[in-house]
């Protein structure tokens, strides 16, 4: 047992300074000459053109979701849920849009960046690319990073206004608020830097996903069966780290409301 | 369509979504219709930036700024330590004259702060867009709360101190309202008895009567009579006995007197 422990440590030990490692390299990259911009436009459009309507479907079942719910806690605490659409505004815009919107594409677009790094690591192409002396984190994970950190922000802050959009109907067809009262309860509760927080979220978030994504991808062990565990664990990393990362920047914005 | 068109699409659908939620929340206002006026006050109330402006409880506008100042003075030379400074509408500047009262409110269930005006006559000139006007300052419920307690203390102090005479005050003032129950007790029952309920009725004919005779004592021809009366006592009161007795007869009157 104690070997395991020792085992999974030094496992975890080593891969931490291995993506530290690529952290590093993606940055320096990333201001080097030449960048790749047709390459990130196109990574950009699979990133966000291609998750817009995933997202848009679910946020609007979280806004229902999260009116209805807001509505029957306070009817049970309050007797009343006047403050439904406050409440709900301010959910919605600090942690449900930038959240769910991250969790989506973590699980769509960082498990297709595993599989495809996986498949070229064990196709040999990565290497290929190291012998004809290009950098495969300049021309893989760079383009990635950039634009998967563009698309969340945007997609975000889409999925944000989308989302208080569902959330508005919800309560004028459920509970009688007109779009008028949502409006002012929305103004009480909400500021403009909660989309820009939400915005930084997305974009944080989203630099991560392509990160965790490439780094089990270059890990990649050979066979059908590592190019399936890559993936598989991208998208539970990228999920845990999101949640992580949600807690510590939370925790940071606290400190400007 | 190229990809790079798309992906522009969506940027400027982003930028559009960003302008509109910073339109509503009233950041950003291109078409302002509003006027700004500086209200002075000394305490606030808990009224925050962006908090609502209401006229007559219908919102107007909003708090734009809360700045100290604390060499502030209003313009009857009273030290007026907060700046508000608030946005009004142009539709409701009118009804807003410089007999106008602006108060600070609490509304809605988790006591949210607004800034109430009340309307002011049609006497009463208008403000000057930028004007500054003093506030009603809100009641300090901590000060009230301070009092209160400082208030129970000394009445809990008088009550233990004079503890017997408190009792002895409370005893009495309940057999005195006891004693007043039964007289009213009594009282009702009395107002039921057959005997007393005649009693009044024949005081209640008496009163009439009397009511009857003053009005014909006030009439010209009692007031004649009176007249009358009081010449003829005038007469009398010079007469000694046989005088009297000789003027009866002279007046055919028979009498026994003196």
């Amino acid at each position: 047992m104690i070997d395991t422990l020792g085992q999974f440590l030094i496992f975890s030990t080593q891969g931490f300074r291995e993506f530290l490692s690529l952290l590093k390299d993606t940055i320096v990259s990333l201001f080097t000459p030449r960048f790749r911009w047709k390459e990130t436009i196109q990574q950009i459009y699979f990133v966000a053109n291609g998750s817009l309507f995933i997202i848009g479907f679910c946020v609007s079942f979280a806004a229902v979701v999260t009116i209805l719910e807001s509505s029957y806690h306070m009817k049970l605490v309050l007797q009343n849920d006047s403050m439904v659409p406050g409440f709900a505004s301010m959910l919605i815009l600090r942690e449900l849009g930038a959240v769910v919107s991250s969790l989506l594409l973590t699980s769509r677009v960082g498990a297709g960046f595993a599989a495809e790094v996986g498949s070229m690591k064990i196709t040999e192409q990565i290497d290929a690319l190291r012998m004809l002396g290009i950098d495969p984190i300049k021309f893989i994970v760079v383009p990635r990073v950039v634009a998967c950190t563009v698309g969340s922000c945007v997609l975000t802050i889409i999925a944000n206004i989308f989302c208080l959009f569902c959330a508005a109907i919800i309560c004028e067809t459920y509970l009688g608020f007109t779009f008028g009262m949502f409006k002012t309860a929305m103004i009480r509760f909400v500021g403009f830097q909660d989309l820009i927080f939400a915005g930084i979220k997305g974009a944080v978030f989203g630099s991560i996903i392509p990160l965790i994504s490439c780094f089990f991808g270059f890990r990649c062990k050979t066979g059908a069966e590592g190019v399936g565990l890559a993936t598989t664990q991208s998208v539970v990393v990228g999920s845990i780290m999101i949640i992580v990362l949600d807690f510590i920047l939370t925790y940071i914005f606290s400190y400007f409301y | 369509m190229k990809i790079e068109t798309k992906v522009g699409f969506l940027f400027i659908v982003a930028l559009i979504f960003i302008i509109g939620f910073a339109y509503t929340l009233g950041i950003i206002n291109p078409f302002s219709n509003y006027h700004e006026l500086t209200i002075l006050y000394n305490y606030a109330g808990g009224l925050e930036k962006g908090s609502p402006v209401r006229v007559m409880g219908i919102e107007v506008g909003k708090v734009k700024s809360i700045e100290f100042d604390p060499n502030g003075k209003s313009e009857t030379g009273e030290e007026v330590k907060l700046k508000i400074k608030i946005g009004i509408s142009k539709k409701a500047w009118d009804t807003i004259r410089k007999d106008s009262r602006f108060y600070i409110n609490m509304a809605g269930v988790i006591g949210e702060k607004f800034l109430e005006i009340s309307p002011g006559s049609l006497e009463a000139s208008p403000f000057d867009p930028n004007a500054t006007v003093r506030g009603e300052d809100p009641p300090r419920v901590d000060q009230l709360i301070s009092q209160g307690y400082g208030l129970a203390g000394k009445l809990l102090d008088i009550v233990s101190k004079n503890e017997g005479s408190v009792t002895g005050m409370i005893t009495q003032v309940d057999k005195l309202i006891t004693n007043f129950n039964k007289t009213l007790a009594m009282l009702d029952k009395t107002s039921k008895n057959k005997e007393i309920e005649r009693l009044i009725n024949n005081l209640v004919h008496i009163s009439d009567d009397l009511a009857y005779l003053s009005t014909k004592l006030r009439s010209e021809k009692s007031e004649k009579t009176f007249e009358v009366l009081n010449k003829v006592l005038m007469r009398i009161e010079n007469l000694d006995g046989p005088a009297l007795r000789k003027f009866l007869q002279q007046e055919g009157i028979k009498a026994r007197m003196f």
